[in-house]
């Protein structure tokens, strides 16, 4: 945008008439294809070129009107008015700036750009260019090379594939290390004995087991030449210098470790608790069968054992067997006291439904739960845990303590 | 420590220290353009970690006026240049020159992750020279070949170089896949083979399983990662001729301009479907404006009776 107003300025300040201009232009330019022709012709067919230029003054009186107009007809004319002659001497005069070899000068730095940046190769590829075009165009890189004038007819309207292998080898000779003369610690390169393929390049964890093998397979080689070369391969433990990778880097690389295994054992842990949640339950109710298991075979050896006894003693059911020590077990003996008490006694438990009685002993008994825990007649009247030393205060086994404390004298005289 | 190792190993350093020397003997002058991205930058800045005998300059101004670095480079005694020219504030162009007048190779830098980014455990020393592990592809096409050369003297660093350390911990690799060069850089992790046996190593077959008493040797990758595609051979030095030019590469400019106008397509599409069909509606005559109206028969009331 900055040019063309920079132009005008340029234009107004030196009072350049642009239709004047143009058409001092047009007529030199038929001047010289005048003298071309006449050239050409070797002069012998002047009266052509009078002719033309007698066509050219029929029309002369409306010249000075349309000439600023119509600029194609007036070079053809050769004479001219005296005005346009002066204007364009005056102008002549004047320090004037070719504007369009401005212009030319813009395009031309333009096309350099282009010829710099052509290192960089567009997209206008065309693939199915061949060999043989190859050789009838010019290559874009040979255009660099030729004269300035010859360039601007030259329209590079193609890229063509470049390989030039007589000057690439050359270059390569020219840079090329004298690898055979040179020692193997010299210049440390390895080169595989195969080329390496890999197979698919878009799968990550083969093309880079690849590379892998390939660093490995040198590093086991140049390891080997340099042992036989007497050259130092690893670092000595005890060898410490500044590292590639500052210790905050190689911390945060840690770091990174440990709270990767940590996440990864966090996971793992929130799975088993899901896992924990899901069959819970199931388990929860194993357990449950489990224990009444447990019960009811513990109930069945009870029953055995009674059954074996009344073998003994059919009348005896009554409370020495009941209490008996052998058979004894605090919880059934607990409920089975409890149970009696509610029946109101054992000797009513006798009348009762064998099968009423398994199913109070299941499903509970029913009738009112609460004060169950409270004292009732009958319990205020079982004397059973009752004990007269207790409530009098005397010690259980005071005897053995070596009974009453002496009196306070004794005491003093016993220090 | 250091200055210890020297004086013990002054004696034997002294004798190869001669032509061989010279003739391998490289400086880098690694810069890049100005409008690098933080990540061309932190790739620039791990390369010159590896490479002690690198020399990094200030942004170059221009990325037109490449010539010169030549200038610059024989200003810093350099043999060989390393030049990240930034497009666009995505695209990274990897120059590679042999500056008086040996030839430049262009490569777009693809794929490119920094040692930062990548959380890999590998470590070396900073200045160990590294085992150039070379594909070989390289030897199959002179520019190849010539590619190969560029690469091995640039991140080769040359015995004896200022900062370097005499010992061999880690490798660079250097394959041809795809009408890549894809580097990659290992630490060389080598382990007293007791150990060794214990820990699983699948991908060596076992024939090539280290012997008793032997260490074994296996990699971890230090980082950073790219992958180099060449676009141009030039055979001076950041000018003269293009000697080669890579046929199948495909500007990054043109591939984004692709996608737009295949977006752009679709537009088109639709919207000459519609014009197309409003067309053949206008030729069956049965828009009351506009369109041609179907010709009367000529046996019709209309024309018959007028």
């Amino acid at each position: 945008m900055g040019k063309p107003k920079l132009k005008a300025a340029l234009e107004n300040l030196k009072g350049v008439d642009h239709k004047l201009e143009k058409q001092k232009k047009l007529r030199k330019k038929a001047e010289k294809e005048k003298k071309v022709k006449l050239q050409q012709k070797g002069g012998l067919e002047p009266e052509e070129g009078d002719d033309a230029e007698t066509g050219g003054v029929a029309l002369e009186p409306k010249k000075s009107v349309k000439g600023k107009k119509n600029g194609e007809k007036a070079p053809e004319k050769p004479a001219e008015d005296e005005q346009w002659e002066t204007e364009s001497e005056e102008d002549d005069d004047k320090p004037r700036y070719d504007l369009s070899r401005l212009d030319d000068s813009d395009t031309s730095g333009d096309d350099e750009d282009f010829a710099d940046e052509d290192g960089a190769p567009d997209a206008e590829e065309e693939e199915d260019e061949d060999d043989e075009e190859e050789q009838e165009d010019i290559a874009l890189s040979d255009i660099e090379s030729l004269a300035s004038e010859d360039k601007g007819d030259i329209v590079p309207y193609q890229r063509l594939t470049i390989n030039n292998t007589a000057a690439l080898l050359a270059a390569h000779k020219r840079i090329a290390l004298p690898l055979s003369k040179l020692p193997f610690s010299a210049h440390h390169s390895v080169i595989t004995a195969e080329p390496v393929q890999i197979a698919d390049i878009d799968d990550d964890l083969n093309r880079e087991l690849a590379f892998y093998a390939q660093s490995l397979s040198a590093v086991r080689k140049a390891r080997a030449l340099l042992k036989s070369e007497g050259a130092p391969f690893a670092r000595p433990v005890d060898y410490f210098a500044e590292m590639v990778k500052s210790d905050e880097h190689m911390g945060k690389v840690k770091a990174r470790l440990i709270e990767d295994a940590a996440r990864k054992k966090a996971s793992a842990e929130a799975r088993r608790q899901r896992d924990l949640k899901k069959f819970g339950k199931q388990v929860q109710v194993a357990k449950q069968q489990e224990r009444d298991k447990a019960k009811r075979e513990t109930v069945e050896k009870i029953n055995i054992l009674k059954r074996k006894r009344a073998g003994a003693a059919i009348t005896a059911e009554n409370e020495p067997d009941q209490f008996d020590v052998e058979i004894e077990d605090a919880a059934v003996t607990h409920r089975k006291d409890r149970d009696e008490r509610k029946k109101g006694g054992p000797d009513r438990s006798g009348k009762s439904n064998p099968k009423r009685r398994k199913k109070d002993e299941k499903f509970g008994f029913g009738g009112k739960k609460r004060h169950n825990k409270s004292g009732d007649a009958e319990s205020s009247a079982d004397f059973r845990g009752f004990s007269h030393a207790k409530m009098k205060g005397k010690p259980l086994g005071g005897a053995k303590k070596g009974g009453q404390r002496p009196g306070k004298a004794r005491r003093q005289k016993a220090f | 420590m250091a200055a210890v190792y020297k004086a013990l190993s002054q004696p034997d350093s002294k004798v190869p220290k001669s032509e061989g020397d010279k003739a391998t003997r490289q400086r880098v002058l690694i810069l890049s353009s100005r409008g690098v991205t933080f990540r061309q930058r932190h790739l620039l800045n791990d390369i010159h970690f590896l490479l002690p005998h690198s020399r990094k300059e200030a942004k170059l101004d221009t990325k037109t006026k490449l010539y010169q670095l030549n200038e610059l480079a024989e200003l810093y005694n350099c043999n060989n240049v390393l030049f990240f020219e930034a497009r666009k504030g995505k695209d990274l162009y990897a120059w590679m020159s042999k500056p008086p007048n040996g030839p430049t190779v262009k490569f777009h830098v693809q794929n490119m992750h920094t040692t930062d980014e990548l959380h890999f455990t590998g470590n070396c020393l900073k200045g160990s020279r590294p085992i150039l592990s070379f594909d070989a592809t390289f030897e199959s096409a002179p520019h190849l070949q010539v590619i190969k050369e560029l690469l091995a003297q640039t991140f080769g660093v040359p015995k004896g170089a200022r900062k370097s350390k005499p010992f061999v911990d880690h490798v660079m690799g250097f394959t041809v896949a795809d009408g890549k060069v894809w580097v990659r850089c290992y630490q060389i992790n080598e382990t007293a083979d007791n150990k060794a046996q214990a820990l699983p190593e699948g991908d060596v077959p076992e024939a090539e399983a280290p012997k008793r008493g032997e260490t074994s040797i296996g990699l971890v990758e230090i980082g950073p990662r790219f992958v180099l595609t060449p676009i141009v051979i030039l055979e001076g030095s950041f000018g003269g001729p293009v000697i080669f030019e890579n046929k199948e590469f495909v500007s990054p400019n043109a591939i984004r301009a692709d996608l737009i106008k295949s977006k752009a397509g679709r537009f088109n599409r639709r919207a000459e479907a519609e014009t197309q069909s409003r067309v053949k509606r206008g030729a069956f005559g049965l828009t009351t404006h506009g369109g041609t109206k179907a010709e009367r028969d000529p046996l019709d009331n209309r024309e018959l009776f007028a």
